[in-house]
């Protein structure tokens, strides 16, 4: 996509995320988290391990209770009771169904979304699940379960997907084919948010960054304007953190 | 490929959800086991209640008098199934457990809540699988009654689908507890725990308080032991009925209540409230319908005909005052022989335990203690006698109408068999585990794969 395009197409956010919050016990996992998120973009979710990452996701798709915060739909304030209708969340350390062919598993979800035969031969191609459908779960490499739920989520009609660690678990050829995937989506009218804790994929994948280190957002925008912000024109996403946290 | 508007909660399919629950609780190991355990557990108790009653029939055949004694309800349907009870309160709640549990520890259960289905969908559906694998384990229960017909047995079809039916409720209620425990309990063990705590406090409250008075007596009849002493007694109660399924309607709403995560404690335990009411209530209500059944053929639970037709015409009300305690042995037999028939047989009947009290130490007490006052019309009468053949002459006294000719024929024969059930055990203990096993690893081989799951191109 195009700066130009990009810019004509995010006029409006998707979703607004406003001063979330959640605590566990005393402490604040996230700290009045505010962001944006735009319609076709990747947006990266930035931090490292206890960031605040997991804890931002789960809340704002409402599998976490948050303590105080909300958040916007197109403008529209959106309940939690009204959040699995438009966001879906990918979570990372899930193998979902064990004891059942990796078939099985897709076939429930493509059955439950109506997905036709065409749509889910793509998603299995483009993920490249075939080889392992007639297996069961539990015997599935950590990249291939990686790439069951990955086809979960695409399988799914929604306009916003969150994922968890995407790229855990691939090596790198795998990991620019998954983005590759990722892109592609995109293009096509979807929306992601991608917690990732490896700067270099990040870096590769996303439109923008928020930038995240003790539940707190520290830098928020692309990487031209982080760069700018940090005054390192040539500094990688690396540098920028570094600097901001 | 992407829909523009938020996907309808409606519009889910509920055929995948429960195929996918059905697959999870038949390919877990557990199911497997217990089906494996209930074999030869069902199988020596079916082979003991047929050598018993064999030795009984032995006997009556010498005296015919004691052939109408020979029902297979108690001597066969009763033991075999009381083994069967006992799998499904200490094992089935594993079986339960996991169709929530296994998700829960896994994490799919995130991935489940945020699919197109309200809560209480997803809980009914794991309850609906729940109750399709209790029908899976009662196959070695349902094929010795199948055996039993082999060996030239008899069953009554009423008696026998009327104590099935008791047992599927007792397994649907087993499996709902299980799934609430689930809801609640962060991890498969401790929500075993839970459910096992439950039911097997339930014996112990059983053992500990029943045939106490008052507040003891209450809280006894509470207990989950309770549910099935009617139908092994051969009655269809509709109180009965309606309370367990009240029982199984709120753990069902308790669950889906505590089952979503991203609701905070608090919430949960306020929305539990209206649920808890509802079930106390459904209970308080189930205790007033004394509405029953006498389904069994030897109509054990009712008077002769004629007098079942003779006392349903009584429109005033019975009034029964029994000056006895609730733990005398005395009012228990009254009870069975007479104010349990009497209830169902008469419109307008009302009985009341007058505090009475004997004192054992000194012999003293009452003068009126083992007293039993019957008030019908303004009149009354007392007596002290637990046996019908007293108490309903009395009672026709009181109403004013003569005692009924006691009806030919419908007389109970009795079914007496002398048979031997040796070569039932290698069916209990060798063919039914073998095919049992055979048909798990067929469910589990990965030939079962059914291409057309997929679309064209499926697994390389």
């Amino acid at each position: 996509m195009s700066p130009i395009e990009f810019a004509e197409k995010s006029s409006v956010p998707l979703l607004c995320i406003n001063a979330l919050t959640k605590r566990y016990g005393q402490e604040r996992a996230i700290d009045r988290v505010t962001f944006s998120v735009l319609p076709n973009e990747v947006l990266g979710v930035i931090g490292p391990n206890g960031a605040g990452k997991t804890t931002l996701m789960e809340t704002a798709v409402g599998l976490l209770a948050a303590d105080s915060g909300e958040l916007l739909w197109r403008g529209e304030r959106l309940l939690a009771s009204r959040r699995r209708g438009l966001l879906f969340y990918l979570p990372d350390g899930v193998r979902p169904y064990q004891d059942q062919l990796t078939a099985e598993v897709i076939s429930f979800f493509a059955s439950v979304y109506r997905r036709s035969a065409a749509e889910i031969d793509e998603t299995l191609t483009s993920v490249g699940l075939k080889p392992v459908l007639h297996k069961r779960v539990h015997t599935l490499s950590k990249g291939y379960n990686r790439r069951l739920l990955l086809a979960l989520g695409l399988l799914t009609p929604h306009e916003l997907v969150l994922m968890d660690e995407p790229f855990d678990g691939f090596d790198l050829r795998q990991t620019r084919d998954i983005i590759g995937v990722l892109r592609h989506h995109a293009q096509r009218g979807r929306t992601f948010v991608l917690a990732i804790h490896q700067l270099a994929d990040a870096e590769r994948v996303c439109d923008r960054f928020v930038l995240l280190a003790d539940g707190q957002i520290r830098g928020l925008g692309t990487l031209d304007e982080l760069r700018a912000e940090t005054s390192l024109p040539n500094g990688s996403l690396e540098d920028i953190f570094l600097a901001l946290t | 490929m992407r829909s523009p508007k938020p996907y309808d909660a409606q519009a889910a399919p509920l055929r995948p959800l429960l195929a996918k629950e059905i697959r999870e609780i038949v390919s877990g190991r557990s199911l497997w086991t217990m089906l494996l355990l209930l074999c030869p557990l069902i199988g020596y108790s079916f082979f003991q209640a047929v050598s018993l009653y064999s030795e009984s029939s032995s006997a009556a055949l010498q005296s015919p008098v004691l052939a109408n004694s020979l029902s297979p309800l108690d001597g066969i349907l009763v033991p075999t199934l009381g083994s069967f009870y006992v799998a499904v309160t200490l094992l089935f709640p594993f079986v339960a457990i996991r169709v929530l549990g296994h998700e829960k520890e896994s994490g799919a259960l995130r991935l489940l809540v945020q699919l197109p289905y309200r809560t209480p969908t997803l809980v009914v559906m794991k309850l609906i699988a729940v109750v399709l694998a209790w029908l899976l384990a009662s196959i070695p229960a349902l094929s010795a009654l199948a055996v039993w017909r082999t060996l030239g047995g008899h069953l009554a079809l009423a008696e026998t689908s009327n104590l099935l039916f008791g047992h599927l409720l007792y397994g649907t209620l087993i499996g709902a507890l299980a799934l609430f425990a689930a809801s609640i309990a962060e991890s498969a063990a401790t929500a075993a725990i839970i459910a096992l705590a439950v039911t097997i406090g339930s014996w112990v409250l059983d053992f500990t308080v029943a045939g106490h008075p008052g507040l003891l007596a209450w809280i006894a009849q509470l207990s989950f032991t309770q549910t099935l002493r009617p139908f092994e007694q051969g009655l269809l109660s509709v109180g009965l009925v309606l309370g367990i399924a009240g029982v199984i309607g709120g753990c069902v709403a308790l669950a889906s209540v505590w089952l979503p995560p991203g609701i905070p404690p608090h919430q949960k335990l306020r929305r539990s409230a209206p649920c808890i009411l509802a079930i106390a209530a459904i209970l308080g209500a189930a205790t007033q319908a004394g509405w029953s059944v006498d389904v069994t053929e030897d109509r054990r639970n009712s008077f002769a005909a004629a007098d079942q037709q003779l006392l349903a015409t009584l429109g005033l009300p019975l009034v029964i005052r029994v000056h006895l305690a609730a733990e005398d042995p005395r009012y228990a037999d009254l009870q069975r022989n007479v104010l349990s028939k009497l209830e169902r047989a008469a419109p307008k009947v009302s009985v009341s335990l007058v505090g009475s009290r004997q004192y054992p130490a000194t012999g003293s007490g009452e003068e009126s203690y083992g007293e039993v006052q019957y008030v019908y019309g303004g009149r009354s009468e007392v007596s002290r006698s637990t046996s019908p053949r007293e108490i309903l002459p009395l009672i026709y006294s009181l109403a004013g109408v003569s005692q009924p000719s006691p009806m030919s024929g419908g007389e109970y024969p009795g079914y007496p068999l002398v048979v031997s059930a040796d070569v039932t055990l290698l069916w209990f203990f060798g063919a039914l585990p073998v095919f049992i096993a055979i048909f798990w690893w067929w469910s589990r081989h990965p030939r079962r794969f059914d291409r057309s799951l997929m679309p064209e191109g499926g697994p390389s």
